[in-house]
């Protein structure tokens, strides 16, 4: 028994199955975790190795060199980059997108083992860290404070940031800008030298002072006691009655010779929120955790917790992830309940019958559903690419059991009994159904198969579709015809008002076969013309071609603006501030439809992971801004960072500034265009970046362009001469842990109150540290006690270091980063980095590349068109099958070059630039296409095989599958509509996919009806004129055989 | 004796087994799956592709006095799909084991 009378038989049984799918389907659902993006896991390891003391060209040669040479043997490696700084090498490997993390973390790990006995002595084991976007916050908090800076650190490290890492999913939560209290001990150094006091024996004093100290235990009587001395002060102040020394026979108090302040850390990274000074709190979340679920339990703890913070102190959102999220998915999901209305709609008005309707209606949510099982079983989230998936899946899984449903209505009005009409009709067209879905089949399997980035995006499309496919198709040879069975009726037509109006659409639609069979026999007359006019329309849609630019993915606009701005090297803190304060009130004044304002500047603590990752300094100002959503405001978050970019160029005084959109690269971030300039000479690499900077940024449509080597970094160096310190018994480490301690400061203990530790530290106050003769004028104390100054020991200078070195695949390199202005596109970008290239005279020793999103682009273009090629092979394959002919699906394919026609109409009138989506409509596009061509042709044929002629089949099939032909078309096309024109959130991405699935649709639609008969047409008849040849010959050959005899 | 012989759309195997039962017709052999084209109008059903429908064929030894009446019967039969096709064929049946 086939499946199908199975289901009919068992309508309980085949009705159940389908329950149990939704069921599950919609708990999987619930399950689901919601994000932006298909999980694009690490593809970057960093190797961090640390050689103390080493300058950036030693740690170069000594440590990076081996190291980079070793590892460049791990396998599926694409890129090796290197950072040599002082101190330290930091080894960045790129591997491709969808790798196994931990094999490549093992295999560099056995590499790394290799060349660790040739690494200078010294130099520390390499640590292995895994980096990947997720370490780019989710949940950005602002605070404001008026009265409780002091104590803002102790507040909220103890009642937000303690609790909020615990919560589920949170990896690491950092306050910036909230300075740590510290107590310190400002010594005057000519009080200390008249004295013959130094900075270590108070700070020893201090130390032995500051003590808890358990002296054993003691019998009395029946009980053990156990003896403390309690020496800890229990209140600050109390330092100032220690006595430190003495001199003549007196005391030496600590307040005679320095000031106990209770004050906060001095070099503090600071945070302004609108231009008020205020702190950070930068939630991350843990590796493989959910942003969307991480950000919910936060807030929903953060209310809670806000309770128990003094009334001062207000917590606002800068930025939340999160947000973005939810705002795009909610956008799509909205295009996905219009998308199913319409395909409804469209269904009824073409049935005609609520009962057909719901029947083919049913199917959609049944085979959607199942994918829902699959996202949760391979633990996916329901994603950006994941629910384009089902938009525009809507429009196909219909089509199957259409056809099943109007053969069954066909064999009902005929007279059969429902129930024997839904097996025998199924019966007939189960198979043509199955090749149909083979054909897209052929489409969505080899998606699965793509590598790289394109590949972790596709891969989850393609599986969708197939699953989606596959259960629509087993949905339609079993639900559909049981429920027929069990649902349908001959049909009667009642006089409501759709029967009345749906009549009119019919009899129009009678009209239109009519017309369209007209038409037809005019095509078969006029054959040549219509290919000549074929012909010269496909020319000419290629000329669109060479204009239409591309891009990666279109950006997107989640109201969100990132601004780096760099005074010169060495800026102090108070000026970088001043004019961080003043942007603030510009940008405030420029832009009403910005929400938040905030700004960090100086260096980050130690406690700060987040804000280490980064660079910073005092002459570096992080701007975060975030506006009102995109459909709120009129100007595009484009216009607004071109405006910021102009903003920005009108103060002298700024060295480099970059403003970036949103998340920042990768997919929905901006677009940039690296170039990439390897050469071993520092002097001429800098000169060529600088020229190809300039060169570009002359061009108005590129925003930024940042040069990657930062600048020679001015210090003051304190070189000792050797000789002179051995003459008063020292050596360079004594002697630069002495200076250290007056300047940066000695920890002499930590003060404890409530619980928590603060650190007491001992150096000089600060006017006595504010210049070289400060520096010089230091007193150190040799071991025999005579006094020297620092000057007397040293050379004191004021010099440039080198900045780091950057290495990529093992040379020497230098990056000029682009970014592009409103509206235009990557490839023009590229443009003008290879125009600038092209003019600028290329030094010996250097060469250059052009890389990053562009790079991106092109690998994943050359994927996709890879890919195009396997699938038209496949389709190929399947369709000769299916015909067991070479003929008739070479007819078919016709209809593919005029899909690429109406896209590239599509993108040139809409000008939107050719990107990664609009390639994957393409791809889409191969399979709905041809489908249209086979409905068309199969049926030519079987016209044929009941022994009409050519001509007249050709009509005949046109004018009979006109209707199924363009309800299907209609219904994809119309489901791609709400995702070609959505404004929401997040919809600049899928604009692209449907306006090439709708453009390239309906245009190919309408070049396969004509051209794609006449082409049949054509062919068949010269398939029976050369029959008839071989015919007549075989006939004259036994006639002249015969007389013969 | 006399033999029927009845070939039809497939759909109508259910009607005639129910005929069958209302005139206690007890004994018949079936085919699922015949192939077969009318003399006149109708279409050809061939399982194929261009003719995908098939038929279904009955044949059953009843006594004389019962052919009218399965006669009349599968004809009201025929009116309700005139487009499906059934036909019925009368034969002397000369003997039996």
């Amino acid at each position: 028994m086939s499946i199908f009378q199975k289901s009919v038989k068992n309508p309980i049984t085949t009705a159940l199955i389908y329950v149990a799918i939704v069921i599950i389907g919609v708990y999987s659902y619930s399950k689901l975790a919601v994000d932006l993006l298909p999980d694009l896991g690490t593809n970057n390891i960093l190797v961090l190795t640390s050689y103390e003391g080493a300058s950036a060209s030693d740690i170069e040669t000594n440590v990076t060199k081996p190291l980079e040479n070793v590892l460049n043997g791990v396998s599926n490696l694409k890129h090796i980059n290197a950072n040599s700084k002082e101190n330290v090498s930091v080894i960045a490997l790129e591997f491709e997108y969808g790798i196994d993390v931990e094999e490549a973390t093992n295999d560099i790990r056995d590499k790394l083992d290799l060349v660790s006995s040739m690494l200078p002595d010294g130099v520390s084991k390499p640590i292995i860290f895994k980096f990947s976007t997720e370490a780019i916050p989710i949940l950005m908090l602002s605070v404001q404070s008026e009265e409780s800076t002091n104590a803002l650190y102790k507040i909220l490290d103890e009642r937000i940031v303690s609790p909020l890492s615990r919560v589920e999913g949170v990896g690491a939560v950092s306050i910036q800008g909230a300075p740590q209290r510290e107590i310190n001990i400002y010594c005057d150094p000519y009080k200390l030298d008249s004295y013959g006091l130094t900075v270590e024996g108070i700070t020893n004093v201090i130390r032995a002072e500051n003590l808890n100290l358990p002296l054993g235990n003691m019998d009395m009587g029946s009980s053990t006691f156990s003896i403390r001395t309690i020496g800890e002060f229990d209140d600050y102040a109390a330092m100032n009655d220690i006595v430190v020394g003495s001199f003549n026979n007196r005391n030496v108090y600590l307040k005679d010779v320095a000031v106990v302040k209770d004050t906060v850390q001095e070099r503090v990274q600071e945070v302004y929120n609108n231009g008020v000074r205020g702190a950070s709190i930068i939630i991350q979340k843990q590796t493989g955790g959910n942003t969307v679920n991480t950000a919910k339990e936060i807030k929903k703890r953060l209310p809670e917790l806000m309770e128990t913070l003094p009334e001062d102190i207000k917590i606002g959102v800068i930025y939340d992830t999160s947000d973005d999220i939810l705002n795009t998915i909610g956008s799509l999901r909205e295009a996905i309940i219009t998308i199913l209305i319409l395909v409804v709609v469209v269904v009824m008005m073409f049935l005609g019958r609520w009962r057909a309707t719901f029947i083919i209606a049913i199917v959609i949510p049944v085979s959607l559903v199942a994918s829902f099982i699959y996202l949760a079983i391979t633990g996916n989230s329901l994603n950006v690419i994941s629910l384009s998936s089902l938009s525009i899946a809507i429009g196909m899984v219909v089509d199957d059991a259409i056809v099943v449903l109007e053969n069954i209505s066909k064999h009902i009005s005929r007279g059969s009994k429902p129930k024997s009409a839904a097996v025998y009709a199924t019966n007939e067209v189960y198979l043509s159904v199955v090749a149909s879905t083979l054909v897209l089949l052929a489409v969505f399997l080899p998606m699965t198969t793509l590598s790289g980035l394109a590949g972790v995006l596709f891969k989850q499309m393609g599986w969708i579709m197939t699953i989606v496919i596959v259960v629509s198709l087993l949905a339609s040879i079993t639900l559909t015809p049981m429920m027929s069975s069990v649902m349908l009726k001959a049909q009667h037509r009642s006089n409501s008002w759709f029967d009345r109006f749906q009549g009119k659409f019919e009899r129009q639609l009678d009209k239109l076969d009519l017309w369209y069979s007209k038409v037809l026999g005019l095509v078969l007359k006029w054959r040549v013309w219509v290919i000549v006019g074929a012909l010269v329309i496909f020319i000419a849609s290629l000329f669109l071609a060479k204009v239409i630019p591309t891009e990666f993915f279109s950006h997107e606009d989640n109201g969100r603006l990132t601004v780096t701005v760099k005074l010169p090297m060495g800026t102090r803190l108070e000026e970088s501030r001043a004019l961080g304060l003043e942007l603030t009130q510009r940008f405030q004044e420029n832009f009403p439809e910005m929400i938040h304002c905030n700004f960090n500047v100086g260096q980050p603590s130690d406690q700060n992971t987040f804000g280490r990752l980064f660079e910073s300094g005092s002459h570096m100002l992080s701007f975060n801004m975030r506006f009102t959503k995109k459909t709120e405001r009129e100007r595009g978050i484009q216009e607004i960072s071109d405006i910021t970019n102009t903003i920005l160029g009108e103060y002298p005084q700024i060295n480099t500034y970059f403003v970036r959109l949103g998340r920042g690269g990768g997919a929905g971030g901006q677009s940039t265009v690296v170039v990439e300039i390897y050469g071993n000479d520092f002097l001429e690499t800098d000169k060529f970046a600088a020229t190809i900077a300039d060169k570009v940024l002359q061009d108005t449509r590129c925003g930024s362009a940042k040069i990657s080597r930062e600048e020679y970094t001015p210090e003051v160096s304190i070189n000792f001469d050797r000789r002179k310190l051995a003459e008063k018994g020292l050596n360079v480490g004594t002697a630069a842990t002495l200076v250290k301690n007056r300047i940066g400061g000695a920890i002499a203990s930590v003060y404890r109150e409530d619980g928590h530790e603060y650190m007491i530290r001992v150096r000089l106050a600060p006017e006595f540290r504010e210049n070289l003769n400060d520096i010089r004028q230091m007193t150190l104390f040799t071991p025999q006690g005579a006094a020297v100054k620092v000057g007397e020991l040293a050379q004191i200078d004021e010099v440039l270091t080198p900045p780091t070195i950057e290495r990529k695949n093992r040379s020497r390199i230098v990056k000029v980063e682009m970014t592009a202005s409103a509206d235009v596109p990557l490839s023009d970008l590229a443009e003008i980095a290879k125009d600038a290239l092209d003019q600028t005279e290329l030094p010996q020793g250097i060469t250059t590349e052009l890389a990053g999103t562009y790079q991106d682009q092109q690998e994943s273009f050359a994927d996709l068109a890879l890919l195009m090629v396997l699938i038209l092979i496949l389709v190929f394959i399947v369709m000769a099958s299916q015909f067991e002919s070479f003929v008739y699906p070479f007819v078919i394919i016709f209809s593919i070059p005029f899909a690429l026609t109406g896209v590239l109409l599509g993108l040139s009138v809409t000008g939107t630039p050719l990107g990664l989506m609009a390639m994957l409509g393409l791809v889409l596009l191969i399979g709905i296409v041809v489908k249209n061509g086979i409905v068309l042709i199969d049926y030519t044929i079987l016209l044929r095989e009941r022994g009409h002629t050519v001509e007249e089949s050709v009509v005949m099939a046109g004018r009979s599958r006109l209707r199924p032909i363009l309800m299907t078309t209609i219904t994809t096309v119309l489901g791609m509509i709400p995702l070609a024109i959505g404004k929401g959130e997040g919809a600049e991405m899928w604009n692209p996919l449907g306006m090439t699935v709708a453009w390239g649709l309906t245009f190919s639609t309408m070049i396969t009806l004509l051209l794609i008969p006449m082409l049949y047409a054509s062919f068949a008849r010269y398939g029976e004129k050369r029959r008839a040849r071989k015919q007549r010959k075989l006939l004259e050959k036994s006639a002249a055989q015969s007389v013969v005899e | 004796m006399k033999a029927v012989f009845i070939s039809a759309y497939q759909a109508f195997y259910q009607d005639i087994l129910e005929l069958f039962n209302q005139l206690e017709i007890r004994g018949f052999t079936y085919w699922d799956e015949v192939q077969g084209r009318g003399h006149f109008n109708g279409e050809p059903h061939y399982g194929s592709h261009a003719w995908p429908t098939l038929n279904c064929a009955f044949l059953t030894m009843i006594e004389d006095h019962q052919v009218e009446p399965l006669m009349q019967k599968l004809r009201e039969l025929d009116k309700t799909a005139p487009q499906q096709g059934l036909r019925a064929f009368v034969l002397p049946c000369l003997e039996m084991l």
